[in-house]
């Protein structure tokens, strides 16, 4: 065990009869990068807080290498955080920023201007450590906070949405680079974040919480090509999502119905035995819009109508109905689109592999 | 991962908050208890006291009511904070109206303008205006010389030169008020109703002055009380022949040296102040409520 | 008529502006008049009123004021943060109610504090007070609530995340205090302060009372002269206690920067 950063045990906060955080269990060994992922008041940002020290559990422990941190203040327990508005002290420099941790631990001068340096060189600010905050570019400040977190060398470091105030572009090139600068210094990072895509793009595994709870944790791709639940597969990229009934079918085979219709849909033989399967979810870019020549290899095939079409660039995005009440999302290319009209009659086909049960 | 079950008990809230937080407070409770409430209470003492005989009466309470000069005088304060909060926020209102609209860079120099003379300090400004105003000031000189008038008029040391003074005074802290009112209402309001083909008196008929009422209000509120308690205005503007309360106490105690009539006076005049207040801060809420800001 | 509204706009502007600002030309005008008529030729213009200052008469009270002030604006300053700290940093349990008290001096006219204080210096035979210690602590009680306030305004709009990220990075308490909230609500203090030392420098109401011959400062110096005459060399006292508490508030400006709060940046 001694390789554990972090553990959760039963971890619970209440705010007088409100319950934020139930009960979560989590061990986060050394070096991983984690995402705690889910909605806006689903208790990740509180979890963060309690990790930090700036609120104290209502029940449970919190160990941090092994120790509990219980009673033991924020600035006792040699953890990194970088905030979602950078928090950076407006009255001094980049340099004084990031040197900020080692002063106040007495460190000598020489040490901190020398760990400045190398901390500013690791998220590419060199040249800027005279600069004030107000004279950086939003990128600027966020590399900033990054090298005052990382610079007194904590063993953990949690980032509280740290990307959300950059445009897309940035961001994303930032993805990248956060991952990378976690690698380098094999830091255990816990990164709080809304956004899915963040969070499957740099996590060594992804923890989605809902409600105060964790409903999924589990690798990127599991996550989204294995979600448990309604709520994960909702959350996590696009889907399809319908209350479904199973019943057997020929061959020893189930196929499930979707609720208030008559469609049914062959499901494979290997789909994972789910015993109360209540809903399905079936990925856009798994339907396949195969037009009207539909070929006798073809699964699962529906007629339906094209609803609406919206233009994504490389992908259109296509709601088909299939039925009275029954629409389904599909996505294809977009050269396909002089083809796919509003109000055009397509068939789909949509392979029994790519439906899956979902428990709730 | 083993979960390890725990046998420690929930953690106390290390957040909870202990007396020490209060230490910082002691030395400014301690000065203003000493120096603040204890006079207040004494003051309070004092005025039930016989100016004599210092046994319990309520006789400067009595006179306070009966005597026709100090009521005159109580009348003349009310008239007087009446007629400053009138001038103060007629005149305050066009400034603050420029200030919260204009863009030019004008505005700063207005700005200035209009809150510098409170740096001057009150000595400064009444003295400008007992040069402007007496009898062989600067405004009679000249009425004189060009033979609008053949004797001066009376400017100074009546009700008149007061208001004028304290008008002075007072108008830097209406502009605020009114300001931080008009600052309130969307510009595009206004505009809103332009469009729709409001004439501009439409426009403060019927959408500027409804909405900046409250700032109207809070502006007639801290002039009244402004210019109800300001001494040294009324003392060196209105002289001897125009006495308000609080010219009155300040005689009470260095001339008469009547400790309890003073301390009569000086509790009539806070509790008007606070009723003006509470009254005013009523009418704020219930104004904020019926325009929902 | 919209022409005619907006004209007479600009005129009543016009006009109240030059209303605010005549006392105070008229002033200036006076204090380099070289007779009691003012006159606005600058020909005639002389000097020989400020000249005239240079004496004990003068020296002596303002000396005194401005000794009073500083003492006032530094307790002020010092008393307001400690009661700010506890209200708005603290956040202590009543807080809302311990403010209210602090600033309960405000509600109450400076006369009736000036007679409150001065009954309670005489009846509890503190007439040794009466004078400059007297002055000190009634214009502390006068200026206390405004420089506590200010400086509770400057920590509420403290980014309280900077304290977290301070305390994250292992500050204790007291180098939050010294690294981070201190020099962060400075130009609050100071405005507190700059605030504190006018009030203090020019007021009457309430050192009316507790002046005593020897001990009397400028403004109540100058009120008791105008009961005699309205002599120019009033005006040129006037004029050059107003040019120091301009050049107090500049130099206050430079040490606090509290002008960089107004205009919402620092540094």
């Amino acid at each position: 065990m001694n390789d554990i950063d972090i553990e959760l045990i039963c971890v619970r906060k209440t705010y007088g009869n409100n319950l934020v955080v139930n009960d979560i269990n989590l061990a986060i060994p050394k070096g991983e990068f984690v995402s705690l992922l889910g909605p806006s008041g689903c208790g990740k940002t509180t979890t963060l807080n309690m990790i930090a020290g700036f609120q104290e559990p209502t029940g449970g422990e919190i160990r941090i290498r092994g120790r509990n941190q219980a009673g033991v203040p924020p600035e006792k327990r040699n953890i990194g955080l970088v905030f979602q508005n950078y928090a950076l002290f407006p009255h001094m420099t980049v340099a004084e920023n990031v040197g900020f941790g080692l002063k106040m631990k007495g460190t000598p001068r020489a040490e901190i201007e020398q760990t400045v340096r190398t901390a500013l060189k690791s998220v590419h600010l060199e040249g800027l450590e005279a600069r004030y905050p107000k004279e950086l570019s939003g990128g600027q400040q966020q590399r900033t906070a990054l090298a005052r977190a990382i610079a007194p060398r904590p063993s953990v470091l949690l980032l509280d949405e740290p990307l959300s105030n950059l445009d897309l572009k940035l961001r994303e090139a930032m993805r990248v680079e956060l991952k990378e600068i976690q690698q380098q210094l094999g830091m255990t990072f816990v990164y709080v974040t809304h956004d899915q895509e963040e969070a499957m793009a740099m996590s060594d595994r992804v923890v989605v919480m809902s409600g105060g709870v964790i409903t999924q944790e589990d690798k990127p791709e599991h996550i989204y090509n294995a979600p448990r639940t309604s709520f994960v597969a909702d959350f996590i990229g696009k889907s399809n999502i319908f209350a479904v009934s199973l019943r057997p079918a020929a061959d020893d085979r189930q196929e499930i119905v979707i609720n208030g219709s008559s469609i049914a849909l062959a499901i494979a033989a290997d789909q994972p035995k789910v015993a109360t399967a209540k809903f399905c979810c079936i990925r856009p870019e798994d339907v396949r819009v195969v037009g009207n020549d539909v070929s006798a290899k073809d699964a699962n095939v529906l007629d339906g109508t094209i609803c609406k079409t919206v233009n994504l660039g490389a992908h259109l995005d296509l709601w088909i109905a299939v039925d009275r009440d029954i629409m389904i999302k599909a996505l294809v290319r977009s050269s396909r689109s002089n083809q796919l009209k509003v109000g055009n009659p397509v068939s789909i086909s949509i392979a029994p592999a790519a439906i899956r049960l979902l428990a709730e | 991962m083993t979960i390890v079950a725990t046998d420690s008990p929930a953690a106390p809230a290390r957040r909870a908050f202990t007396l020490r937080g209060y230490v910082p407070l002691f030395p400014p409770f301690a000065v203003l208890l000493l120096f603040f409430a204890v006079p207040i209470g004494m003051m309070i003492g004092i005025s039930v006291q016989d100016p004599k005989t210092s046994q319990f009466s309520m006789a400067s309470y009595q006179r306070f009511l009966t005597d026709g000069l100090i009521i005159a005088g109580l009348f003349r304060t009310i008239l007087m904070s009446g007629l400053v909060a009138i001038c103060v926020t007629v005149m305050a209102y066009p400034v603050a109206y420029f200030l919260a609209r204009s863009t030019s860079r004008w505005r700063a120099v207005v700005f200035a303008l209009a809150i510098a003379p409170e740096l001057a300090g009150v000595v400064l400004r009444t003295y400008g205006w007992l040069i402007i105003l007496e009898d062989r000031g600067f405004v009679n000189d000249a009425l004189i010389w060009l033979g609008f008038v053949s004797s001066p008029l009376p400017l100074a040391k009546n009700l008149f030169g007061v208001v004028v003074g304290l008008t002075h005074v007072v108008l830097p802290f209406g502009i605020l008020a009114l300001l931080t009112s008009i600052q309130g209402i969307d510009p595009n309001i206004e505009k809103a109703a332009q469009i729709l083909g409001a004439s501009r008196l439409s426009v403060i008929r019927h959408i500027l002055l409804p909405l900046s009422i409250p700032g109207i209000v809070s502006s007639l509120l801290i002039s009244f009380t402004m210019a109800a308690s300001a001494y040294a205005t009324p003392a060196l503007l209105g002289g001897a022949r125009f006495k308000v309360l609080a010219t009155m106490i300040f005689e009470q105690i260095m001339f008469y040296i009547n400790w309890p009539m003073a301390a009569v006076m000086a509790i009539v005049l806070l509790v008007l102040m606070l009723a003006i207040t509470f009254a005013g801060g009523r009418v704020e809420t219930r104004l904020h409520k019926k325009l929902n800001i | 008529m919209n022409r005619l509204l907006s004209g007479l706009f600009w005129i009543s502007l016009c006009l109240i502006l030059a209303f605010i600002t005549l006392p105070l030309l008229v002033v200036v005008a006076a204090s380099l008049s070289p007779s009691s008529t003012v006159t606005f030729s600058p020909a005639d213009w002389t000097m020989k009123w400020y000249a005239a200052l240079w004496a004990s008469k003068w020296l002596d009270p303002f000396i005194l004021s401005a000794k009073i002030a500083v003492i006032v604006s530094l307790v002020s300053g010092v008393l307001g943060a400690l009661g700010a700290y506890a209200i708005a940093y603290e956040k202590c349990p009543g807080s809302e109610a311990i403010m209210a008290f602090l600033l309960s001096p405000l509600a109450v006219p400076q006369i009736v504090k000036g007679v409150a204080i001065v009954i309670f210096l005489s009846s509890a035979g503190l007439y040794a007070l009466l004078g400059t210690p007297g002055l000190i602590a009634a214009h502390i009680v006068l200026t206390l609530p405004f420089a506590a306030r200010m400086i509770a305004t400057s920590i509420y709009n403290f980014d309280k995340n900077l304290d977290r990220a301070a305390q994250i990075l292992g500050a204790s308490k007291w180098q939050r205090i010294r690294h981070v909230l201190l020099p962060l609500i400075k130009p609050g203090v100071f405005s507190g302060m700059t605030f504190a030392f006018i009030i203090s420098f020019n007021n009457i109401p309430l050192s009316v009372f507790l002046v005593r011959p020897g001990q009397t400062t400028l403004p109540i110096t100058v009120i008791n002269y105008m009961e005699y005459s309205l002599d120019p060399v009033l005006a040129a006292v006037n004029v050059a206690s107003l040019i120091f508490i301009l050049a107090t508030i500049f130099l206050f400006e430079k040490l606090g920067g509290f002008s960089a709060q107004i205009h919402g940046g620092s540094k």
